[in-house]
């Protein structure tokens, strides 16, 4: 066990003391967020594009002469087909269908899932002029749980997909290309001649490399609260596992990697290729319902695609485990194959024997 | 070689016949294009400094790993303290020290936080205390918050020792530790290596360098293409060939051309000679098995012929007379980049570091 732990010191002091590491691991994802919230936050909100529907009500009226009066809504009525189809060609940004007059039915409002940050942002705005309008009228409820989001602003999108970029970073490119260096540089038949084994040696990097991410994340979502007013709604022990599922599939990538590159060129190289179209298929920087249809199957085996979905869901939409269960399952199913792969393609040795 | 020999001074040799430490038999090695290891028999004494010699691609660094575990042998028994090298590699590993032929060094560490890591692997009861006492071993006391990066290469081969040695092994295995240093820090690494062995570790080294064998080792092992061809003290090898000196002389004046290597072949003791008169100054130059006889010899010679001569030397034959008369090729004298150079002789062809 002392050894273990002094093994897990080691890394951690071996991560921090890299700045190359230091770099892209936490500098690299505080630009970001310095510089998107910075673009996004001054735009201020956009003109949110909604769609009334359902029964006549004086609610109805009221809540419509509200929103045409503001300068942000471009208010649509129709049926509610017609206002439902074009909420599903993103002509939309939010439906709201109304109740019959006196019904105690609440108020239902639709947003589309692909709708990124100005549906997330519009689905407040929404929220709030309804309430207003609901505080001056009497007997009116809304549906609470249709409205999900309470005021959503770009950085609370944003984050968490930052968060699962810095793991990718962390996992698969700092995994790969130090686990192919020590190999290259003979340290792990190094190790091989000592009594400390081999699954303890890598064990203690994954240990190593969580910590990190945590601590990472931990002053990522801080810069965000500083900076840009974060707002986190879900449960935080649900945002740590989350952030642990997704660093360790990461990890499970990176070494598998590893396995198959032969120096820290290649391995470098491999990362870089599976990171790269990751970081903008994943819907880290875009909501991935603004792609195109014919990448929606690439994107789909894009492991931090479930990843950033993982943390989003909690973090921006306050959702418990019942909506990312699936996600996770994924994350822990791509930590298991790769693990697997990495573990049966393991060389001790820079050359093939 | 007018190299003095430290280990004879600042420390009795051991015993000639101590019980072995290491026994080896029949140890073959096979790689998929050609065999590496061809059957060798050798026993490594306990307290010496066994010295493994050849030119790169022998099978010396191929032979070490067996023993340490790093490789499994195709044939052959290797026994370790009494231990099977294969069978009992987990014991094996915590009894033996281990410096590979790269540094192998963990990057953005310092030297002692690197010493202390390893003694936490070993279990070592006082990493602390041990890391200090190894660092002074090895003279890196100055250099312990110092990262691994910013020492210089005979500084991270010196700290490869101290990490070969940390769970005070009974035998600690040097794979070429003097590869790639300058000649200062060669010798200081020969010194680390003899207090090493004063401290009672059994040492196996292996070295391309002759002299290095010579200074070093209690008893050397030549190995060529797989083979081990001759196995004893330095001054035993060197004792069985058929000379045991080489005479040479410079002609400062005089005609060189009155003088016939007939001439030289009849002093008494000389086995060989060769005349060099396009040389300035020309330069004789014999094999001899008999140094006293042929120096008298040569200097009679010289007054009839009325020749005087300078740089009169006697240099004693060395290993690389031993290799030449084993091999029946000279023992080219290699560079410092193992892997690149070991086609030199034109008979083999080996790519990368098998030793």
């Amino acid at each position: 066990m002392r050894s273990f732990i002094a093994m897990v010191v080691a890394n951690l002091k071996m991560t921090i003391r890299n700045k190359q590491a230091l770099f892209w691991n936490l500098a690299f994802p505080a630009i970001f967020i310095l510089m998107f919230g910075a673009v996004f936050s001054n735009t201020g909100l956009n003109q949110f594009t909604v769609g009334i529907a359902g029964d006549e009500s004086h609610f109805r009226t009221a809540v419509t002469d509200a929103m045409t009066d503001s300068e942000i809504f471009d208010v649509n009525q129709g049926t509610t087909d017609q206002e439902m189809d074009a909420l599903k060609n993103d002509d939309r940004d939010a439906v709201l269908v109304f109740p019959a007059e006196g019904s105690d039915q609440p108020v239902e409002m639709y947003t589309s899932e692909s709708g990124g940050p100005n549906g997330q942002i519009a689905v407040g705005t929404i929220r709030s002029v309804v309430m207003e309008v609901a505080g001056q009228e009497s007997g009116i409820t809304i549906d609470q749980q249709q409205i999900t989001t309470i005021g959503a602003t770009y950085i609370d999108w944003f984050i968490p997909g930052i968060l699962g970029m810095s793991l990718m970073n962390s996992g698969i490119i700092g995994i790969a290309t130090a686990f192919v260096s020590f190999r290259e540089k003979g340290i792990l038949r190094r190790i091989k001649v000592t009594p400390f084994a081999l699954w303890k040696f890598i064990l203690a990097r994954i240990v190593a490399a969580l910590v990190l991410s945590l601590v990472t994340s931990g002053i990522l979502i801080g810069l965000g609260w500083v900076v840009w007013d974060l707002t986190i709604r879900g449960n935080p022990l649900l945002i740590v596992g989350s952030l642990i599922a997704v660093s360790m599939s990461m990890l499970a990538i990176g070494y598998a990697v590893a396995a198959v590159s032969r120096n820290t060129e290649t391995a470098a190289s491999y990362a870089n290729l599976i990171t790269f179209p990751m970081m903008f298929l994943s819907g880290v920087f875009f909501p991935l319902g603004s792609m195109p249809n014919w990448l929606q199957p690439l994107i789909n085996i894009m492991p931090l695609k479930y990843g950033v979905n993982a943390l989003r869901e909690p973090m921006l939409n306050g959702k418990g485990i019942d909506a990312i269960w699936q996600d996770l399952l994924i994350l822990a199913v791509i930590f298991v194959v790769c693990m697997a792969f990495a573990i049966r393609y393991f060389k001790w040795d820079a050359t093939t024997r | 070689m007018t190299l003095s020999t430290p280990a004879s001074t600042t420390d009795p040799r051991p015993a000639a016949l101590a019980a072995p430490i290491i026994e080896i038999q029949g140890l073959v090695k096979r790689y998929k294009d050609f065999t590496a290891v061809k059957g060798i028999d050798l026993d490594v004494r306990t307290g010496e400094i066994f010295g493994i010699l050849g030119p790169n691609g022998a099978g010396k660094t191929t032979t070490l790993e067996m023993i340490e575990g790093l490789r499994t042998p195709d044939e052959g028994t290797i026994r370790v303290a009494g231990l099977d090298a294969v069978a009992d590699n987990d014991k094996v590993r915590s009894i033996i020290g281990v410096q590979l032929q790269s540094t192998a060094l963990f990057p953005y560490l310092s030297a002692r936080e690197l010493v202390e890591l390893f003694a936490a692997f070993y279990e070592v009861s006082n990493p602390a205390e041990r890391t200090g006492e190894l660092l002074k071993l090895v003279n890196l006391e100055e250099k312990a918050g110092s990262r691994i990066e910013e020492l210089s290469g005979g500084q991270q081969q010196r700290l490869s020792i101290a990490l070969a040695l940390v769970n005070s092994p009974k035998i600690t295995f040097l794979d070429e530790p003097t590869t790639g240093l300058d000649p200062q820090a060669r010798r200081n690494l020969w010194q680390t290596i003899l207090d090493v062995r004063a401290e009672g570790t059994t040492v196996v080294l292996t070295t391309h360098y002759m002299e290095e064998a010579e200074v070093l080792c209690d008893r050397i092992a030549v190995m060529d293409s797989g083979r081990v061809i001759a196995c004893d003290t330095p001054e035993g090898l060197i004792r069985a060939l058929p000379q045991d000196a080489m005479v040479s002389a410079t002609i400062a004046s005089g005609d060189p051309a009155t003088l016939s290597e007939a001439d030289i072949t009849a002093i008494p003791g000389v086995t060989q000679t060769t005349i060099t008169r396009a040389a300035v100054p020309p330069t004789i130059s014999a094999q001899t098995s008999d140094v006293q006889s042929t120096l008298v010899g040569l200097l009679q010679l010289a007054e009839q012929r009325n020749l005087t001569l300078g740089e009169l030397t006697s240099t004693r034959a060395s290993l690389e007379d031993v290799f030449l008369s084993l091999t029946g090729r000279s023992y080219e004298h290699q560079d410092d980049s193992p892997s690149e150079n070991a086609e030199t002789d034109g008979k083999k062809k080996r790519r990368g570091r098998r030793g």
